[in-house]
């Protein structure tokens, strides 16, 4: 009964961690643009996620590496060190887009400044990331982040056609602007399987010492909690589909994402749709804080993780320091962190393949891994998606210019 | 000892000492008698000096990071699985790099959380 409990629990905060910055602006952006069409691309995303979180997991309960530690011994010291400065890049980008986004949720609730509330931002991140323990760090903002749920209710409340719902899980492409919907597809298939959550995702299971009795965890969080973490992302598309496209709004702020809940729901909807996205949002930016020392502490083989208290793990804490003072900089140069957010989505995409391939050699390998290798649906999902991946990293930048980032 | 690989089942491991501390990575590997056909491991290479035997990045990286390198005798290897176990401290080995930045962070309120 207890192991179910944790179970739920863990299932609930991967929900929450689900959504980010980039889920939010991606989806609704789509949603706004092309109405349900793309559904479809954020089941292709979801399973990507599912497929290789539950593969690091997996990975990290039997052999006890992290993906870094996997990325360095499989790929060696010179494509590894490639992947881990692509990876660092990315996370960079990342952390400044949630930071960013953090600001911009904190001011449509207060009305202050931009500027004046990134620095409020940046401290309560650091605060936050200082004093709170890892478990707490997960639970608190997952389960808060669940208030974008509302996000769900909205889609009911707004009576869209959903066979026209339904017909947008089938992939098809009937457009005259087939830039822009590419572009829209491999920014929802970027924003689901953004690289920061695997990483946290392999290093969190280091750190809280999985073994395999935590497999079934691992495969109920990873495949529930995703799947209805995706859930939310449906409601977002759907919503801005049924609510922004007849209206002709497109989503270049966060306030008309809060809109969606609003219009439906009332200043109620205003109200949990805000502290949804700035829990979600700053979860994430923790997260991704968090992911970028991991990285670099596990490429190094130093002392990692939060379990290790502040100056039991030095140069894991100061990288994560700096990596979150770097982020709120590239934000505070007045750079629209929307647009931050759209490439950093981008740019993971490119990054994706070279931490995804020594991931699946890895859970491959019996020699690392016994009888808890990958079997055939591990595998069937795996190639698949590494194949997915080079495909879409390799039309991701072609598609930002032809599109004009998405608008036309 | 049994079989392993040195390119895939020692190099580029985590390096643990005697007291459960992550200590470098094993950044080279020192071998010994190759040219009369018996190769064996003589020592573990590690620190960013190192990197400069692992190719033009490797070359790059440690002329960037300007370290040192230290080796570690391969009779002070206790056991090699997923991570390579020494049998004596980072300190004794001469490994505790982390003491800098520990002394940096520790001056901070709450460093002990």
């Amino acid at each position: 009964m207890k192991n179910v409990f944790a179970i739920a629990l863990g299932i609930l905060a991967a929900i929450g961690g689900f959504v980010d910055i980039g889920d939010i602006v991606f989806n609704t952006a789509a949603g706004a643009t092309f109405g349900y069409e793309l559904l479809w691309a954020v089941v292709i995303g979801v399973g990507g996620i599912i497929t290789y979180a539950e593969m690091c997991g997996r990975v990290a309960a039997v052999s006890e590496r992290a993906v870094f530690d996997a990325v360095r011994e499989r790929l060696g010291f010179q494509v590894g060190l490639v992947a881990l400065v692509a990876a660092q890049f990315v996370n960079l980008l990342t952390i400044a887009a949630e930071v960013g986004g953090v600001a911009l949720v904190l001011q449509l609730l207060s009305g202050l400044p931009y500027r004046a509330l990134l620095v409020l931002a940046l401290l309560a991140l650091a605060l936050v990331l200082w004093l709170m323990p890892f478990s707490w760090i997960e639970r608190v903002f997952g389960y808060i982040g669940l208030a974008l749920l509302v996000f769900a209710v909205a889609a009911i409340k707004l009576h869209p056609d959903w066979a026209q719902v339904a017909r947008g899980f089938v992939p098809k492409a009937e457009t005259d602007n087939l830039a822009v919907y590419g572009y829209y597809v491999v920014g929802l298939i970027g924003a689901a399987m953004i690289p920061y959550e695997v990483y946290f995702y392999s290093s969190g299971a280091v750190e809280e010492g999985w073994r395999p009795k935590d497999l079934g965890v691992n495969r109920a969080n990873a495949i529930v909690g995703y799947t209805l973490g995706g859930v939310l992302s449906f409601a977002l598309m759907i919503s801005a589909g049924a609510l922004l496209l007849p209206q002709g709004i497109s989503p270049e702020h966060l306030g008309s994402v809060a809109l969606v809940a609003e219009v439906p729901l009332g200043q109620i909807g205003l109200i949990l749709a805000l502290v949804g996205m700035l829990f979600a949002i700053s979860g994430a930016a923790i997260d991704s804080v968090f992911a970028g020392a991991y990285n670099l502490g596990q490429f190094f083989g130093w002392e990692w993780g939060k379990y290790r208290h502040n100056a039991g793990a030095p140069r894991f804490t100061i990288t994560w320091a700096v990596m979150l003072v770097l982020g709120f900089l590239i934000v505070m140069t007045g750079v629209d962190p929307i647009l931050v957010t759209e490439l950093s989505v981008v740019f993971s995409v490119v990054a994706l393949p070279l931490t995804y391939l020594p991931i699946l050699l890895v859970a491959n390998d019996r020699a690392y891994m016994g009888r808890y290798g990958n079997g055939v649906v591990g595998n069937v999902f795996g190639v698949f998606y590494l194949a997915v991946l080079v495909v879409v990293a390799l039309a991701a930048i072609p598609l930002l210019i032809a599109s004009n980032m998405g608008q036309g | 000892m049994s079989e392993i690989d040195l390119g895939l089942g020692i190099l580029d491991h985590q390096l643990v000492d005697s007291a459960g501390h992550h200590c470098g990575k094993v950044d080279d590997l020192e071998l010994e008698g190759v040219r009369d056909g018996t190769p064996r491991v003589a020592a573990i290479l590690t620190g960013s000096s190192a990197w400069r035997g692992r190719g033009l990045l490797g070359r790059l990286a440690a002329a960037i990071a300007r370290g040192r390198t230290v080796r570690i005798p391969w009779e002070e290897v206790k056991e090699v699985h997923a991570e390579v176990e020494l049998r004596r401290t980072a300190h004794e080995l001469r490994l505790a790099r982390e003491e800098h930045a520990r002394r940096v962070v520790e001056r901070i309120p709450g460093a002990s959380l």
